[in-house]
């Protein structure tokens, strides 16, 4: 008799083998095995497939049901999810549409992936405790001196997707609300965004190359003038004193570490 | 010990995305809502601010499906953390999870998968059951599954085993009606003696869904009515284990809410006529 964990290794390879293999473990009815492993393989992979469709619901459309469940089929046999919590699944699937052979002629379709993944880790990410006007208040104590040393903080929601393509355009032109039929030109250039969530929903709008730069910088906690360096490096024009304003204004920007 | 607020009786429903924005606005008379941890197993965000808004106005059950007790894996304990903030956050009176594994070898398989009942799975999953109470500081409901195969290694009846993992480890059961249906149809057993073999004590919720008949053995979907003959076994659930809180579940082709609440106010007044007898 193979112990549970024998046992458990072995249902588990055969819910990821072809139809009709047989499992090493016997079975009542035995006869029927693999017609009822099947049953069982079908519900996992609706499940899997379920997840990833709530996540990726433009890819879906983009692609078709079909050919989006082989895609995910596909991916589950590469990037096996770790987790109980299938709502933290996937994070892993634009690369792999980057990568996935069938989906060649879709070149854009990992960036509108990572658009849409943006948009699920903003809406679980923590909400800001701090206002606009308590950011301004630590920002006005601090000598002018040390302003260079600063981190400031990016509300835990904000995230950044760059593409090559109008990715913003191609996912907006294939919401439900919109009449779709839209025509996207994947010439008119490519995106550089910024999703976060407000009180209200989830927010996505391009931003320029230089704000691009320096907020990047400033996700990645580079002291304010080591991220503003990094702008001026790229001669891009930039009103540093307008843009910090306005993403203090609007909840981007919601604390100061002067550590 | 974590804390709970409200008291759970009559006939929930399990609260799904699609009718949260209705629950909001509507407010209809349910007395509790139950939720599946996972979906709140979050910082932030719109699922669970309206769950705290929801939290205000009826009492809730928080019902996991991914802690994967049986699994031979060690217990994820960023998994079981999560669940401990949420209790921390809206206070559910029961917390449930499933007599089940749901991955192994590090390989996260998403749904309630069958455990051989033997002597060594009894004691692996009963020590798990124990640890995870003791983690929490609470009482955990355990809730029988459907299966759609037997192991031949069996050695023990699987009422028996259930019975015998809330005798061990003195969690409560969470018994669902339809899962023994669905199990008695597929395995050939008599489902009023598995009723007659679990201990009254200890069933503190019970589960009603629908099944899907249109493969080789009934499979549970919760993506129908409750069928028939699961009302009728309900029944006489009720008449041997007292009038148990109960909850409507439906996963899958979601009806609109006023489906789900029709399908409470039947087990209500099932409920109502089992205390009546009672009485």
């Amino acid at each position: 008799m193979p112990s549970l964990r024998e046992l458990q290794l072995d249902f588990a390879d055969a819910l990821f083998a072809g139809d009709s293999a047989r499992p090493p473990f016997a079975t009542i009815p035995d006869e029927r095995v693999a017609e009822r492993i099947a049953v069982y393989r079908r519900a996992l992979f609706a499940n899997y497939g379920n997840a990833l469709g709530a996540t990726y619901p433009v890819v879906r459309k983009l692609v078709g049901a079909a050919f989006f469940s082989a895609a995910v089929e596909a991916f589950v046999r590469d990037h096996p999810p770790t987790s109980g919590d299938l709502n933290v699944y996937g994070d892993a699937f634009p690369a792999f549409l980057d990568r996935y052979p069938h989906a060649a002629g879709l070149p854009y379709l990992g960036d509108v992936a990572r658009l849409e993944w943006a948009q699920d880790e903003a809406n679980r990410a923590a909400a800001a405790d701090t206002t606009p006007e308590q950011v301004l208040a630590m920002l006005a104590a601090i000598a002018p001196e040390r302003l260079a040393s600063i981190r400031l903080e990016l509300a835990q929601s904000c995230r950044f997707v760059t593409s090559r393509f109008p990715v913003l355009r191609i996912w907006r032109s294939n919401q439900e609300s919109d009449g779709g039929g839209e025509r996207v030109s994947l010439d008119e250039g490519g995106d550089a965004l910024l999703i976060r969530r407000e009180a209200t929903g989830i927010t996505i709008e391009r931003i320029a190359a230089a704000e691009h730069t320096w907020l990047a910088s400033v996700a990645a906690a580079a002291p304010l003038g080591i991220a503003l360096d990094r702008v001026q490096a790229t001669g891009d024009p930039f009103d540093f004193a307008a843009v910090l304003r306005a993403r203090i204004g609007d909840g981007s920007i919601v604390g100061v570490n002067t550590s | 010990m974590t804390p709970m607020r409200g008291t759970i009786a009559g006939c929930g429903v399990g609260l799904r995305a699609p009718h949260i924005r209705a629950m909001q606005d509507e407010r209809p008379p349910i007395p509790w809502l139950e939720v599946h941890s996972e979906n709140y197993y979050v910082e932030g965000g719109p699922a669970l601010t309206a769950l705290m808004r929801l939290r205000a106005d009826y009492p809730l059950s928080v019902h996991g499906v991914g802690m994967s007790l049986g699994s031979t894996d060690p217990l994820d304990r960023v998994h079981l953390a999560k669940l401990r903030r949420l209790i921390e956050r809206i206070e559910p009176a029961l917390v449930s999870e499933h007599l089940c594994w749901s991955g192994v070898g590090g390989r996260a398989l998403n749904d309630l998968l069958p455990l051989p009942y033997t002597e060594e799975a009894l004691a692996h999953v009963c020590a798990r059951v124990a640890e995870v109470q003791d983690f929490l500081g609470r009482e955990l409901l355990m809730e029988n599954v459907s299966t759609y195969l037997a192991f031949a290694d069996s050695t023990i009846p699987e009422w028996e085993f259930v019975a015998a993992v809330a005798h061990r480890t003195g969690c409560n059961l969470l018994c669902d009606v339809n899962n023994i249906y669905v199990n008695a149809v597929n395995h050939g057993f008599d489902a009023d003696a598995y009723l007659q073999a679990l201990p009254p004590h200890a069933i503190a919720e019970i589960h009603l869904a629908g099944f899907d008949a249109t493969g080789p053995c009934l499979v549970d979907t919760h993506g129908a009515p409750v069928a028939p003959d699961v009302w009728a076994l309900y029944r006489r659930a009720l008449a041997h284990f007292g009038p148990v809180p109960t909850l409507i579940e439906w996963d899958t082709d979601i009806p609109p809410l006023a489906t789900l609440l029709a399908e409470a106010a039947t087990a209500q007044s099932m409920l109502d006529t089992g205390d009546a007898l009672a009485a």
